[in-house]
């Protein structure tokens, strides 16, 4: 399944709606998209991750990137995923102490650190 | 041991395509569900970083993956390189680890997800993993011993 990404704005917040597979192929858009988003001045970032099917650790890589480049603006970067078999990865890498990863999306906006 | 021998060109956009195979293959042989996702990603990062080691050192070799049903009561799955392989870091203390590095997460998920794994150099490097069949599998010996 290919990798799908799209954006909004939510208030002060960007939401980017990650689905399918974030892997070593795929993954390059994703680090693409983050830039972009981060150089357009957007640095308050919501990661939907809830319709992705499978993430490896490139995808995870990628994520840790936009994170520092979010940070290098005083920005956040959180994470929505309520899948448990993508949360396991989170937790072995131990990305669960690096990243605020929410059940929803409603937490994540309500979320105002 | 004896399996299906799988052999893929060294790009990464077959990734994809070895982790559906060793998923059906592993299905057949009765890995139960809740190990599939952890087989996926072990098989995925085991072959990206064999990929990775053949372009970055020009080998246009193919990689080869060797699986099936291994001893009683395991699924294996081998997958070799002929390049010089790459450094597999021991396991590490999460709570220490850099995270200015973006890299490194692969083996670490490897480890954490077979229930066994081997990394042995014979020619390029060989990472050997086993999921038990069985969801309380005891035999952990490293498969690569003889």
């Amino acid at each position: 399944m290919e990798l799908s990404l799209n954006h909004r704005k939510e208030g002060d917040r960007t939401v980017l709606e990650v689905g399918g597979e974030v892997d070593v192929y795929t993954a390059p858009k994703l680090r693409e998209k983050l830039v972009e988003l981060v150089g357009e001045g957007n640095y308050q970032i919501v990661v939907d991750m809830t319709k992705v099917e499978f993430l490896d650790s490139t995808g995870l890589g990628v994520l840790v990137g936009g994170l520092k480049r979010v940070r290098s603006h005083d920005g956040s970067l959180s994470l929505v995923c309520n899948q448990e078999r993508i949360l396991k990865i989170f937790r072995i890498t131990g990305l669960t102490k690096v990243f605020p990863i929410h059940d929803t999306l409603d937490e994540a906006l309500q979320d105002t650190e | 041991m004896d399996g299906v021998e799988l052999r893929l060109p060294p790009d990464v956009a077959y990734v994809g395509l070895a982790r559906l195979v060793v998923t059906v293959a592993a299905r057949s042989a009765g890995l139960p569900d809740e190990r599939i996702e952890d087989l996926k990603i072990a098989v995925s990062e085991a072959v990206a970083n064999a990929i990775k080691s053949h372009v970055r050192h020009a080998v246009s070799a193919p990689i080869r993956l060797i699986f099936g049903t291994s001893n009683p009561g395991f699924f294996a799955v081998s997958v070799t390189d002929a390049g010089s392989g790459f450094d597999p870091t021991p396991p590490e203390d999460s709570a220490a680890r850099n995270w200015a590095a973006e890299s490194g997460l692969g083996v670490t998920l490897i480890r954490g997800m077979a229930d066994a794994v081997d990394f042995c150099r014979d020619g390029g490097m060989v990472v050997q993993m086993r999921f038990s069949l069985t969801q309380n599998g005891i035999d952990a010996r490293p498969p690569c011993a003889t």
